[in-house]
Protein backbone atom coordinates (compact mmCIF):
# COMPACT_ATOMS: atom_id res chain seq x y z
CA UNK A 1 0.00 0.00 0.00
CA UNK A 2 1.50 3.46 -0.38
CA UNK A 3 1.99 5.36 2.49
CA UNK A 4 -0.94 8.25 1.44
CA UNK A 5 -3.80 5.65 0.57
CA UNK A 6 -7.21 6.67 2.22
CA UNK A 7 -7.27 5.70 5.78
CA UNK A 8 -10.68 5.64 6.17
CA UNK A 9 -11.39 3.24 3.13
CA UNK A 10 -8.95 1.17 4.40
CA UNK A 11 -8.51 1.20 7.97
CA UNK A 12 -5.71 -0.71 9.87
CA UNK A 13 -6.97 -3.02 12.96
CA UNK A 14 -6.32 -2.18 15.96
CA UNK A 15 -3.00 -3.64 17.31
CA UNK A 16 -3.00 -6.95 18.92
CA UNK A 17 0.80 -7.44 19.72
CA UNK A 18 0.43 -9.44 23.16
CA UNK A 19 2.58 -8.96 26.14
CA UNK A 20 5.59 -11.70 25.50
CA UNK A 21 5.14 -14.04 28.18
CA UNK A 22 7.64 -16.69 27.31
CA UNK A 23 7.09 -19.80 29.62
CA UNK A 24 9.77 -21.96 27.58
CA UNK A 25 12.96 -22.29 26.93
CA UNK A 26 12.63 -23.34 23.37
CA UNK A 27 12.77 -20.55 20.53
CA UNK A 28 9.94 -19.47 19.42
CA UNK A 29 9.95 -20.27 15.20
CA UNK A 30 7.78 -17.62 13.97
CA UNK A 31 10.61 -15.10 15.51
CA UNK A 32 13.33 -16.97 13.94
CA UNK A 33 10.94 -17.25 10.49
CA UNK A 34 10.62 -13.35 10.42
CA UNK A 35 13.84 -12.36 11.65
CA UNK A 36 15.46 -15.16 8.44
CA UNK A 37 12.95 -12.98 5.99
CA UNK A 38 13.98 -9.74 7.31
CA UNK A 39 17.50 -9.93 7.11
CA UNK A 40 18.24 -12.45 4.28
CA UNK A 41 15.02 -10.65 1.65
CA UNK A 42 14.45 -6.90 3.53
CA UNK A 43 17.44 -5.39 4.09
CA UNK A 44 19.17 -6.18 1.18
CA UNK A 45 16.03 -5.09 -1.16
CA UNK A 46 16.21 -1.77 1.24
CA UNK A 47 19.46 -1.38 0.81
CA UNK A 48 19.91 -1.57 -2.61
CA UNK A 49 16.97 0.29 -3.46
CA UNK A 50 18.42 3.12 -1.53
CA UNK A 51 21.50 2.66 -3.39
CA UNK A 52 19.92 3.54 -7.01
CA UNK A 53 18.18 6.62 -5.36
CA UNK A 54 21.40 7.65 -3.68
CA UNK A 55 22.51 7.42 -7.70
CA UNK A 56 19.60 9.06 -9.94
CA UNK A 57 19.45 12.16 -7.60
CA UNK A 58 16.90 14.54 -6.78
CA UNK A 59 15.89 15.97 -10.19
CA UNK A 60 12.71 14.02 -10.47
CA UNK A 61 10.66 14.28 -13.52
CA UNK A 62 6.94 14.42 -12.92
CA UNK A 63 3.80 12.48 -14.99
CA UNK A 64 0.20 13.67 -15.20
CA UNK A 65 -3.39 12.44 -15.26
CA UNK A 66 -4.81 13.91 -18.26
CA UNK A 67 -8.24 15.97 -17.77
CA UNK A 68 -10.30 15.67 -20.59
CA UNK A 69 -13.31 17.90 -21.19
CA UNK A 70 -17.20 16.41 -21.13
CA UNK A 71 -18.93 17.11 -24.67
CA UNK A 72 -22.29 16.36 -25.74
CA UNK A 73 -23.34 12.60 -25.44
CA UNK A 74 -24.68 10.58 -27.96
CA UNK A 75 -28.61 11.68 -27.69
CA UNK A 76 -27.57 15.88 -27.62
CA UNK A 77 -26.15 14.90 -31.32
CA UNK A 78 -28.14 15.92 -34.63
CA UNK A 79 -28.51 13.28 -36.77
CA UNK A 80 -25.78 13.01 -39.40
CA UNK A 81 -23.82 14.82 -37.85
CA UNK A 82 -20.58 12.33 -37.77
CA UNK A 83 -18.19 14.29 -35.73
CA UNK A 84 -20.24 14.96 -32.75
CA UNK A 85 -20.93 11.16 -32.66
CA UNK A 86 -17.00 10.52 -32.69
CA UNK A 87 -16.82 13.18 -29.71
CA UNK A 88 -19.16 11.08 -27.97
CA UNK A 89 -18.25 7.73 -28.61
CA UNK A 90 -14.45 8.55 -27.71
CA UNK A 91 -15.98 9.93 -24.28
CA UNK A 92 -18.22 6.99 -23.75
CA UNK A 93 -14.80 4.64 -24.14
CA UNK A 94 -13.36 6.71 -21.29
CA UNK A 95 -16.48 6.89 -19.20
CA UNK A 96 -16.46 2.40 -19.87
CA UNK A 97 -12.54 2.35 -18.90
CA UNK A 98 -13.20 4.33 -15.72
CA UNK A 99 -16.38 2.52 -14.90
CA UNK A 100 -14.13 -0.42 -14.80
CA UNK A 101 -11.66 1.49 -12.89
CA UNK A 102 -14.22 1.88 -10.14
CA UNK A 103 -15.70 -1.23 -9.90
CA UNK A 104 -12.13 -2.68 -9.41
CA UNK A 105 -11.68 -0.24 -6.55
CA UNK A 106 -14.57 -1.29 -5.17
CA UNK A 107 -13.64 -5.17 -5.03
CA UNK A 108 -10.59 -4.30 -3.98
CA UNK A 109 -11.60 -3.01 -0.89
CA UNK A 110 -14.27 -5.80 -0.55
CA UNK A 111 -11.27 -8.19 -0.11
CA UNK A 112 -9.34 -5.69 2.05
CA UNK A 113 -12.23 -5.80 4.02
CA UNK A 114 -12.60 -9.44 4.43
CA UNK A 115 -8.83 -9.94 4.66
CA UNK A 116 -9.00 -8.08 7.61
CA UNK A 117 -12.16 -9.09 9.81
CA UNK A 118 -11.23 -12.81 8.92
CA UNK A 119 -13.68 -14.93 9.55
CA UNK A 120 -16.59 -12.45 10.98
CA UNK A 121 -16.38 -10.58 7.38
CA UNK A 122 -20.04 -11.40 6.39
CA UNK A 123 -21.29 -9.00 9.75
CA UNK A 124 -18.64 -6.94 9.74
CA UNK A 125 -18.16 -5.68 6.49
CA UNK A 126 -21.48 -5.18 5.80
CA UNK A 127 -20.92 -1.31 4.16
CA UNK A 128 -18.32 -2.59 1.83
CA UNK A 129 -20.61 -5.42 0.53
CA UNK A 130 -23.59 -3.35 0.05
CA UNK A 131 -21.47 -0.98 -1.97
CA UNK A 132 -20.61 -3.32 -4.31
CA UNK A 133 -23.57 -4.72 -4.58
CA UNK A 134 -24.57 -2.11 -5.83
CA UNK A 135 -22.19 -0.97 -7.90
CA UNK A 136 -21.87 -4.26 -9.48
CA UNK A 137 -25.37 -4.44 -10.29
CA UNK A 138 -25.52 -1.29 -12.07
CA UNK A 139 -22.26 -2.24 -14.20
CA UNK A 140 -24.04 -5.39 -15.05
CA UNK A 141 -26.97 -3.58 -16.38
CA UNK A 142 -25.37 -0.34 -18.43
CA UNK A 143 -22.62 -2.45 -19.98
CA UNK A 144 -23.11 -6.17 -19.11
CA UNK A 145 -23.45 -8.19 -22.40
CA UNK A 146 -22.13 -5.47 -24.93
CA UNK A 147 -19.44 -7.66 -25.89
CA UNK A 148 -16.20 -7.01 -27.20
CA UNK A 149 -17.54 -4.41 -30.11
CA UNK A 150 -19.19 -2.60 -27.34
CA UNK A 151 -19.69 1.24 -28.70
CA UNK A 152 -22.12 4.12 -27.49
CA UNK A 153 -24.87 3.22 -29.86
CA UNK A 154 -25.18 -0.38 -28.68
CA UNK A 155 -24.95 1.31 -25.13
CA UNK A 156 -28.00 3.19 -26.07
CA UNK A 157 -30.04 0.85 -27.48
CA UNK A 158 -29.65 -1.64 -24.68
CA UNK A 159 -30.69 1.62 -22.37
CA UNK A 160 -33.95 1.67 -24.93
CA UNK A 161 -34.51 -1.83 -23.95
CA UNK A 162 -34.23 -1.77 -20.77
CA UNK A 163 -36.75 1.64 -20.61
CA UNK A 164 -39.26 -0.02 -22.80
CA UNK A 165 -38.85 -3.25 -20.29
CA UNK A 166 -39.47 -0.80 -17.05
CA UNK A 167 -42.17 0.80 -19.13
CA UNK A 168 -44.28 -2.37 -20.27
CA UNK A 169 -43.83 -3.90 -16.34
CA UNK A 170 -45.48 -0.81 -15.23
CA UNK B 1 31.73 -70.17 -45.91
CA UNK B 2 33.06 -73.07 -48.46
CA UNK B 3 35.64 -70.57 -49.26
CA UNK B 4 36.71 -69.81 -46.06
CA UNK B 5 37.27 -73.09 -45.66
CA UNK B 6 39.27 -73.70 -48.85
CA UNK B 7 41.05 -70.32 -47.87
CA UNK B 8 41.80 -71.88 -44.20
CA UNK B 9 43.05 -75.34 -45.68
CA UNK B 10 45.06 -73.03 -48.33
CA UNK B 11 46.73 -70.84 -45.39
CA UNK B 12 47.73 -73.76 -43.49
CA UNK B 13 49.17 -75.62 -46.10
CA UNK B 14 50.90 -71.77 -47.27
CA UNK B 15 52.28 -72.33 -43.99
CA UNK B 16 53.47 -75.84 -43.72
CA UNK B 17 55.58 -75.66 -46.93
CA UNK B 18 57.18 -72.60 -45.77
CA UNK B 19 57.38 -71.86 -42.14
CA UNK B 20 60.02 -69.53 -42.19
CA UNK B 21 58.42 -67.09 -44.08
CA UNK B 22 55.29 -66.38 -42.10
CA UNK B 23 53.51 -63.62 -43.63
CA UNK B 24 51.47 -63.96 -40.50
CA UNK B 25 52.36 -64.50 -36.95
CA UNK B 26 48.87 -65.83 -35.30
CA UNK B 27 48.07 -68.88 -35.82
CA UNK B 28 44.29 -67.80 -35.93
CA UNK B 29 44.20 -65.73 -38.30
CA UNK B 30 42.01 -67.80 -40.37
CA UNK B 31 41.02 -70.47 -38.09
CA UNK B 32 38.44 -68.86 -35.99
CA UNK B 33 39.39 -69.80 -32.91
CA UNK B 34 39.87 -66.74 -29.90
CA UNK B 35 43.35 -67.05 -27.98
CA UNK B 36 43.48 -67.04 -24.42
CA UNK B 37 45.19 -64.30 -22.79
CA UNK B 38 45.57 -63.30 -19.10
CA UNK B 39 44.50 -59.86 -19.89
CA UNK B 40 41.36 -59.29 -17.51
CA UNK B 41 39.30 -56.40 -16.56
CA UNK B 42 41.12 -54.24 -14.14
CA UNK B 43 39.67 -51.28 -12.33
CA UNK B 44 41.93 -48.22 -12.66
CA UNK B 45 42.01 -45.06 -10.42
CA UNK B 46 41.57 -42.78 -13.37
CA UNK B 47 38.46 -42.26 -15.57
CA UNK B 48 39.46 -45.41 -17.47
CA UNK B 49 39.83 -46.45 -21.11
CA UNK B 50 38.89 -43.95 -23.72
CA UNK B 51 35.86 -45.53 -25.72
CA UNK B 52 34.60 -44.28 -28.74
CA UNK B 53 31.12 -44.31 -28.14
CA UNK B 54 28.86 -44.48 -31.21
CA UNK B 55 25.46 -42.34 -31.22
CA UNK B 56 23.51 -40.39 -33.93
CA UNK B 57 25.26 -37.08 -35.02
CA UNK B 58 24.31 -33.64 -32.86
CA UNK B 59 26.34 -31.56 -34.90
CA UNK B 60 23.35 -29.98 -36.53
CA UNK B 61 21.49 -29.62 -33.39
CA UNK B 62 24.23 -28.25 -31.60
CA UNK B 63 25.18 -26.05 -33.92
CA UNK B 64 21.42 -24.56 -34.20
CA UNK B 65 21.54 -24.04 -30.30
CA UNK B 66 24.85 -22.33 -30.76
CA UNK B 67 24.00 -20.09 -33.56
CA UNK B 68 20.28 -19.02 -31.39
CA UNK B 69 22.00 -18.37 -28.62
CA UNK B 70 24.91 -15.92 -30.17
CA UNK B 71 22.16 -14.16 -32.72
CA UNK B 72 19.68 -13.77 -29.68
CA UNK B 73 22.27 -12.39 -27.16
CA UNK B 74 23.58 -9.87 -29.87
CA UNK B 75 20.70 -7.66 -29.33
CA UNK B 76 19.55 -8.99 -26.46
CA UNK B 77 22.50 -8.05 -24.58
CA UNK B 78 22.99 -4.26 -25.59
CA UNK B 79 19.03 -4.08 -25.02
CA UNK B 80 19.39 -5.39 -21.30
CA UNK B 81 22.19 -3.55 -20.82
CA UNK B 82 20.59 -0.27 -21.83
CA UNK B 83 17.29 -0.62 -20.33
CA UNK B 84 19.33 -1.30 -16.70
CA UNK B 85 21.20 1.46 -17.32
CA UNK B 86 18.20 3.98 -17.59
CA UNK B 87 16.55 2.34 -15.14
CA UNK B 88 19.46 2.99 -12.80
CA UNK B 89 20.32 6.04 -13.82
CA UNK B 90 17.34 8.19 -15.63
CA UNK B 91 14.61 6.24 -13.26
CA UNK B 92 10.82 6.84 -13.65
CA UNK B 93 8.68 9.71 -12.70
CA UNK B 94 6.62 10.92 -10.07
CA UNK B 95 2.96 11.48 -9.94
CA UNK B 96 1.80 15.11 -9.66
CA UNK B 97 -1.09 16.97 -9.36
CA UNK B 98 -1.27 19.47 -12.87
CA UNK B 99 0.16 22.90 -12.06
CA UNK B 100 -2.16 26.05 -12.56
CA UNK B 101 -1.56 27.60 -15.82
CA UNK B 102 0.67 24.44 -17.56
CA UNK B 103 -0.33 22.29 -20.01
CA UNK B 104 1.69 19.48 -19.97
CA UNK B 105 3.15 18.05 -23.02
CA UNK B 106 1.41 14.64 -24.51
CA UNK B 107 4.76 13.00 -23.38
CA UNK B 108 4.49 14.20 -19.97
CA UNK B 109 1.46 11.70 -19.41
CA UNK B 110 3.62 8.70 -19.30
CA UNK B 111 6.07 6.58 -16.19
CA UNK B 112 8.44 5.52 -17.67
CA UNK B 113 11.63 7.44 -19.65
CA UNK B 114 11.61 5.42 -22.53
CA UNK B 115 8.31 5.37 -22.92
CA UNK B 116 8.28 9.26 -22.65
CA UNK B 117 11.13 9.29 -25.28
CA UNK B 118 9.12 7.23 -27.50
CA UNK B 119 6.09 9.75 -27.62
CA UNK B 120 8.39 12.69 -27.84
CA UNK B 121 10.26 11.31 -30.62
CA UNK B 122 8.31 8.89 -33.13
CA UNK B 123 4.45 9.20 -31.79
CA UNK B 124 2.42 12.35 -32.67
CA UNK B 125 0.38 13.90 -29.58
CA UNK B 126 -2.94 11.98 -29.23
CA UNK B 127 -4.71 15.79 -29.43
CA UNK B 128 -3.07 15.99 -32.94
CA UNK B 129 -4.68 11.59 -34.08
CA UNK B 130 -8.02 12.87 -32.78
CA UNK B 131 -7.50 15.69 -34.87
CA UNK B 132 -6.80 14.01 -37.75
CA UNK B 133 -9.03 11.49 -37.66
CA UNK B 134 -12.24 14.32 -37.21
CA UNK B 135 -10.76 15.87 -40.28
CA UNK B 136 -11.29 12.27 -42.10
CA UNK B 137 -14.85 12.30 -41.03
CA UNK B 138 -15.54 15.90 -42.02
CA UNK B 139 -14.17 15.04 -45.39
CA UNK B 140 -15.62 11.77 -45.75
CA UNK B 141 -19.27 13.75 -44.25
CA UNK B 142 -18.60 16.24 -47.09
CA UNK B 143 -18.00 13.49 -49.85
CA UNK B 144 -21.46 11.90 -48.91
CA UNK B 145 -23.37 15.01 -48.88
CA UNK B 146 -22.44 15.83 -52.18
CA UNK B 147 -23.66 12.76 -53.56
CA UNK B 148 -26.59 12.51 -51.84
CA UNK B 149 -27.18 15.95 -53.18
CA UNK B 150 -25.98 14.93 -56.88
CA UNK B 151 -28.45 12.10 -56.90
CA UNK B 152 -31.87 14.67 -56.00
CA UNK B 153 -30.94 16.83 -58.46
CA UNK B 154 -30.93 14.36 -60.97
CA UNK B 155 -34.01 13.20 -60.28
CA UNK B 156 -35.33 16.65 -60.22
CA UNK B 157 -33.79 17.42 -63.62
CA UNK B 158 -35.12 14.36 -65.17
CA UNK B 159 -38.70 14.82 -63.58
CA UNK B 160 -39.06 18.51 -64.36
CA UNK B 161 -36.83 18.88 -67.45
CA UNK B 162 -36.12 22.58 -66.99
CA UNK B 163 -32.50 22.09 -65.86
CA UNK B 164 -29.00 21.99 -67.60
CA UNK B 165 -29.14 17.71 -67.17
CA UNK B 166 -31.11 15.53 -69.35
CA UNK B 167 -31.45 17.85 -72.49
CA UNK B 168 -31.21 15.94 -75.81
CA UNK B 169 -29.72 18.48 -78.64
CA UNK B 170 -31.80 18.28 -82.12
CA UNK B 171 -31.78 19.99 -85.37
CA UNK B 172 -31.95 23.95 -85.47
CA UNK B 173 -35.85 24.11 -87.41
CA UNK B 174 -33.99 27.08 -89.53
CA UNK B 175 -32.03 24.65 -91.10
CA UNK B 176 -35.09 22.19 -92.43
CA UNK B 177 -35.78 22.38 -96.20
CA UNK B 178 -38.88 22.60 -97.07
CA UNK B 179 -38.48 23.06 -100.18
CA UNK B 180 -40.18 19.71 -101.54
CA UNK B 181 -42.71 19.51 -99.18
CA UNK B 182 -44.45 23.23 -100.01
CA UNK B 183 -46.17 22.00 -103.56
CA UNK B 184 -48.60 19.04 -102.84
CA UNK B 185 -48.07 17.26 -106.14
CA UNK B 186 -44.64 17.69 -107.12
Amino acid sequence: MPEDHDKDVYPEPPRQTPVVDKQTVLPNPALILSKLFYYSVDVPVTTFRGIIEGIQGNKKSHYYHQKFRRVPELTQCQEGDYLCYYEAEMQWRRDYKVDQEIVKVVQERLRACQQREGPSYRQNCNKELKQFDEVSKAFQSRYGDLGAYASARKCLMKQKERMMAEAQKA
Amino acid sequence: MVGMSVLRTAASFAARLNPLKRTCRSSNLLSRTVARSEQVVVRHGSHGKRMFVIKPTDFYDRRFLYLLRNYILLTGIPVAVLVTFVNVFVGESELAEIPEDYEPEHWEYYKHPITRWIARTFYDSPVKDYEKMMALIQIETEKAEMRHKQLEVRRHMREKGDGPWFQIQTLDKNLIDHSPKSSPDN
